[in-house]
């Protein structure tokens, strides 16, 4: 167990660095530049140079990349251009508003999801399937930008129940995490079903039917358990999404969180944001896989984690 | 046994899930806006607090609340004394500043002299990069004749010197961006900045040491709302009190209005929108294309119906307000024949047509596809390159454009001409010709109107470069945007500003309470 | 073997169906100009000549969404198949090779699925400038690596079937291996995937619109026209009802269609 944990985070050094490769490419091909865009209408040439040069962003791209590189492996992500602050604390203040976002996102999914799983799952072809599937399909088809204008009207403008906009208590939550979820919820809903429908057939359900439980009674005391292993994988896959995914529902409801941190970021060409932000978002999205992985073999003791 | 671990496992999951909701239930509250504040909505937010190195345009509007200058731009667009009651000018180029006494910062400690010449040296000094530096070129010192008299000097006669006191006003020793926080120094203004947020939230209290009128808001939370819908629908519920001109799109004017709780009040803006010509291209220095392109717009219609009304036709940068407009230049009305025989001279036509890319910012898409589709039908084929602002301004500054719309705000001094039409005010050259437009006879005139001191004769030099400007068509004249704000009625004594400006909200009387109490009544 | 009934099948292909027919003829059989403005009849709702109503500049919502199916089908589509296509290959070529060459690639892979999408599709809008192709290569590059898993698991575990032996024994080389032998038996689960993608890919290029990066004006794609809409949402909510619909409507479609083809090839998603 412990082996295997070393030697997956060992596998994460590859991917974090080709990242980190990736990223600094590209930020560097996009036309536009950090001083320019700090400085502004009234910047002298003069001033706009000296500035290049007091950021080091006057040296070949090389040398930046290796000295960018240097800095990482001793825990330093470098400081923002636009804002003159380390890249960490920036991301420090950001970072957990877009995790309780994806987690409260995660949760409405699960906690949608299941009922309508269970209910379409307990008796397939039946209407409670039917109207499951239909609204769990609904989820899928409509696209955040969409959900998020008007779940604040409806619930907000209209009903007056949940705050608009902004971070703060649960209420708050509500809305972003709806809107974040729903299509996960719709993914996760028919996962569940089609998996409970595949066990119902098995053998040990069989057994448990014929002692004589009901079939909703066997689903949920020995179907649903092995039903579980392939929706927390997908769970794993999309839960890692959700994270990268939030941008535009940040956007919406104004959520101060690393998603809308990195597109400022990208929009001042603010190098040293760019790469921190997306070296945590790609970690966290690895490391997301991970504990799914881990989790998976807590569920099925038959998947061997040496695999 | 196995069962038992496997049920162990399951419960785990479980208790993970739970705990997950758990965790995003419990998220921590935040306070609300503090009673006696007043919530105003902004779409973008500021960049830097320091006045020594703010430039963007919200910046500058909280700067004017936390600050002070020794002069400040009145509602003519001429220049007033904020912490000089007095100016004098004893030769063509020496000002003399006499400050008013009693002043104090926010912190307590009073503003003399020294603060001034501390303000503008750190501002000056190499090792800040401030980028306010290349706006003091003309000046040639800065002096204090005693800690309430200065005397600036200028490196010739210079008419515009009085835009080089602009500068909000520091405490001595007060270090510049510092390495660790962007900082908002304390000011001597109505206000001072207590917490800053980026992208999220601004908060403004009182200045102690700042007469207010009692009844006056205690503070103003600038919040960050990026979303027109949502600061619509901030205003409509009252969470947000305020909101004006950029934060508030044009179509939902109508809809605010409507809004028992709102007020919305409409006055005209100096804030001038413009096409800009690039003149590197020979098709585009031909003046019957230029021409063809001001004729074949129907500005008026957009102002219509994509503004819903709130802008005026320009005539040149400069609006009727400014005290050296001339408004008796060239005028371009709607006329597609005109444009189209323009271009048919030129040498186009619209089964030949003129292909031109039109850059713009994100914003600016939907003025640009009512263009294109009106130019389309005179025989002008543009292609559109929507932008985020970086993209757009980088490009803007290369030069790298056909056609492109842009926008001056806070036009004050007529000077501002020599910034943009002087052949020598490249972006290369350091100023923002940035469709490299040359013309000889404009040149000497903006070189004279900068030396010139004698308020008349520069009227006359500038009423030359307006005709000059509107006849050549270096810029197409789109319009003024109207100053619009939205605000809730239990605010009293908002007095708009041509330029925007919100220092009226400084004597402004704010009852939240009182309303409450009536909207209880039956 | 009785033929099962398979309502999703029938349902998706219809409505998939449907739209193609949409985007092929509607645009021929609506003359209107999705492309003329009229200042005058701005926000108009709808009314006689313009059935769904006009957008912020007076265009025809009508003819908008017509010409917009062309746009946003035609792009999620050719994404998908250019995705496939790059998927495929890699996939195939990895599974194959083994080794080093199959670990460099799934690392590659790893990578592209760590890395936030949005910034590549930012990063290519402002070198390429925004445009059709642009939008293609970004979503491209992005969604070729669920198939290349997909086809590196399938083929792994197909490469041990004894047909694939002998035409290996034959001397086949693996080029024919992978497209002649390999790659038909993949298909069922391929194509079925690949559905399931056009649908995310319409709703990616919404997301896409949103941030300023999808089908560049004045064409009219249904995410272009439901980002703009949204501003008036609180005004004329009929130019996001007109886009949402039909964005939902082909989502829809090609999930179903997507279910009905996985239970055809008696495969789970």
């Amino acid at each position: 167990m412990i082996r295997y944990f070393v030697r997956r985070l060992t596998a994460l050094i590859p991917v974090a660095l080709g990242v980190v490769t990736l990223t600094f490419a590209l930020i560097h091909l996009v036309p536009g530049d950090p001083v320019v865009a700090m400085l502004g209408d009234y910047a002298a040439p003069a001033d706009v140079q000296e500035m290049r040069h007091a950021l080091g962003l006057d040296r070949p791209l090389w040398r930046q990349y290796v000295a960018f590189l240097y800095g990482l492996t001793h825990g330093d992500l470098g400081e923002s251009i636009s804002q003159r602050e380390p890249v960490s604390r920036l991301i420090r203040e950001r970072y957990p508003a877009t995790v309780e976002l994806a987690v409260a996102g995660l949760a409405a999914a699960i906690l949608i999801a299941f009922p309508l799983g269970l209910v379409a799952g307990a008796d397939p072809g039946g209407p409670g399937d039917v109207g499951a599937m239909g609204f769990a399909i609904l989820g899928i088809s409509v696209p955040h930008l969409y959900l998020g204008p008007l779940l604040m009207i409806v619930f907000s403008l209209d009903l007056g129940w949940l705050p608009l906009t902004g971070r703060g208590g649960f209420s708050h939550l509500i809305l972003p995490a709806l809107t974040l979820g729903a299509a996960l919820a719709a993914i996760l809903a028919r996962m569940l079903r089609q998996s409970l429908v595949e066990v119902s057939d098995a053998d040990y359900m069989r057994t448990a039917r014929a002692k004589g439980l009901s079939r909703p009674r066997a689903l949920i005391s020995h179907g649903l358990r092995n039903a579980l292993t392939p929706v927390v994988t997908l769970l794993g896959l999309e839960a890692g999404a959700l994270l990268t995914g939030s941008i535009v529902t940040e956007i919406i409801f104004s959520w101060p969180g690393l998603g809308r941190l990195m597109i400022a970021a990208i929009n001042n060409r603010d190098y040293p944001l760019v790469q921190g932000c997306v070296l945590v978002f790609a970690l966290s999205y690895v490391a997301v896989n991970l504990a799914t992985d881990l989790l998976y073999s807590a569920i099925d003791p038959r998947v061997r984690l040496s695999r | 046994m196995r069962t038992e671990r496997r049920f162990f496992r399951t419960g785990a999951v479980a208790a993970i899930s739970l705990a997950a909701i758990l965790v995003a239930g419990c998220a921590k509250t935040k306070p609300q806006t503090p009673a006696g504040y007043l919530q105003i909505d902004i779409n973008t937010s500021p960049a830097n607090l320091d006045p020594r190195v703010a430039t963007d345009a919200i910046s500058a509007r909280i700067g004017e609340l936390a600050y002070q200058s020794l002069v400040r731009v009145g509602r003519d667009g001429a220049f007033v004394g904020e912490l000089a009651e007095k100016i004098e000018r004893p030769a063509p180029d020496a000002i003399v500043f006499h400050l008013r006494h009693g002043v104090r910062f926010s912190d307590g400690r009073p503003l003399d002299a020294r603060d001034v010449l501390y303000t503008y040296a750190s501002l000056l000094d190499p090792e800040n990069h401030s980028v306010k530096r290349a706006g003091l070129a003309e000046m040639a010192s800065l002096e204090a004749i005693d800690n309430y008299t200065l005397r600036m000097t200028t490196r010739r006669p210079y008419a515009a010197a009085l835009e080089m006191a602009l500068l909000g006003i520091v405490p001595r020793g007060t270090p510049l961006a510092a390495r660790d926080a962007i900082a908002a120094p304390p000011g001597s203004g109505p206000f001072k900045v207590v917490a800053f947020e980026r992208d999220e939230a601004l908060t403004l209290t009182r200045n102690p040491y700042y007469p207010a009128p009692s009844g006056a808001l205690g503070g103003i939370v600038m919040k960050v709302a990026p979303d027109a819908t949502v600061r619509a629908l901030e205003l409509t519920e009252g969470i947000c009190q305020f909101a004006e001109n950029d934060a508030i799109q044009p179509e939902l004017i109508a809809y605010l209005s409507r809004q028992p709780k709102l007020r919305l009040i409409r006055s005209n803006g100096t804030t001038y929108q413009y096409l800009i010509f690039n003149f590197r291209d020979a098709r585009l220095r031909d003046p019957r294309v230029r021409r063809a392109i001001a004729y074949g717009i129907d500005r008026q219609a957009i102002v219509t119906a994509l503004l819903r009304g709130n802008a005026r036709l320009a005539t040149g940068m400069l609006a009727p307000e400014n005290w050296a407009y001339n408004g008796g230049v060239l005028n371009y009305a709607y006329d597609p024949a005109r444009a189209r025989a323009l271009l048919e001279a030129a040498g186009y036509s619209r089964t030949r047509p003129l292909r031109l890319t039109y850059k713009t910012t994100t914003e600016g898409r939907r003025l640009a596809e009512a263009i294109q589709a009106m130019l389309r039908r005179v025989g002008v084929a543009i292609t559109i390159r929507t932008s985020e602002f970086a993209t757009f301004y980088s490009d803007l500054r290369a030069g790298n454009f056909d056609l492109a719309a842009s926008q001056w705000v806070g036009v004050s001094d007529p000077h501002q001409y020599s910034l943009i039409f002087d052949s020598r005010m490249t972006p290369q050259g350091g100023g923002n010709n940035r469709g490299d437009y040359a013309n000889p006879e404009m040149d000497r005139l903006l070189r004279a109107g900068d030396a010139e001191l004698d308020p008349a004769a520069r009227r006359a030099i500038y009423a030359r470069v307006q005709q000059i400007a509107a006849a050549d068509l270096p810029y197409v004249s789109l319009w003024w945007i109207d100053n619009v704000a939205a605000y809730d009625r239990r605010l009293d004594g908002f007095e708009p500003f041509p330029n925007g400006s919100l220092l009226s909200l400084a004597a402004a009387r704010w009852f939240p309470s009182a309303a409450a109490a009536g909207a209880a009544r039956p | 073997m009785t033929r099962r009934r398979n309502p999703s099948l029938i349902a998706g292909g219809a409505i998939v169906a449907a739209l193609t027919a949409v985007a092929l003829f509607g645009p021929i059989l609506n003359r209107t100009d999705p492309l003329a403005i009229n200042l005058a009849l701005a926000l108009a709702g709808p009314g006689a000549g313009h059935p769904l109503g006009c957008d912020s500049l007076g265009r025809d919502i009508l003819a908008r969404i017509l010409a917009g199916a062309r746009v946003s089908l035609g792009v999620s589509i050719v994404v998908v198949a250019l995705s496939l296509a790059i998927g495929a290959i890699v996939g195939g070529a990895a599974a194959l090779a083994g080794g080093r060459v199959d670990g460099a690639v799934m690392r590659t892979v790893d990578i592209v699925l760590a890395f936030p999408g949005i910034l590549l599709a930012i990063a290519l809008a402002a070198i390429l400038g925004p445009g059709l192709v642009d939008l293609v290569i970004a979503l491209g590059a992005i969604g070729w690596t669920g198939y290349a898993r997909l086809v590196r698991g399938e083929v792994l575990s197909l490469r041990e079937r004894e047909y694939v032996e002998a035409a290996r024994a034959l001397g086949a080389r693996p080029g024919r291996l992978l497209f002649r032998h390999l790659l038909p038996g993949v298909a069922g689960p391929l194509a079925v995937q690949a559905t399931f993608g056009v649908g995310g890919l319409i709703i990616a290029e919404a997301a896409l619109s949103f941030l300023g990066l999808g089908v560049p004006p004045p064409a009219p794609s249904w995410g272009n026209m439901l980002d703009t809409g949204r501003a008036f949402i609180l005004v004329a909510p009929h130019l996001t009802t007109a886009p949402g619909v039909a964005i939902g409507l082909s989502v829809l479609g090609f999930n179903l269609l997507g279910d009905g083809l996985a239970q055809r090839f008696g495969r789970r998603r």
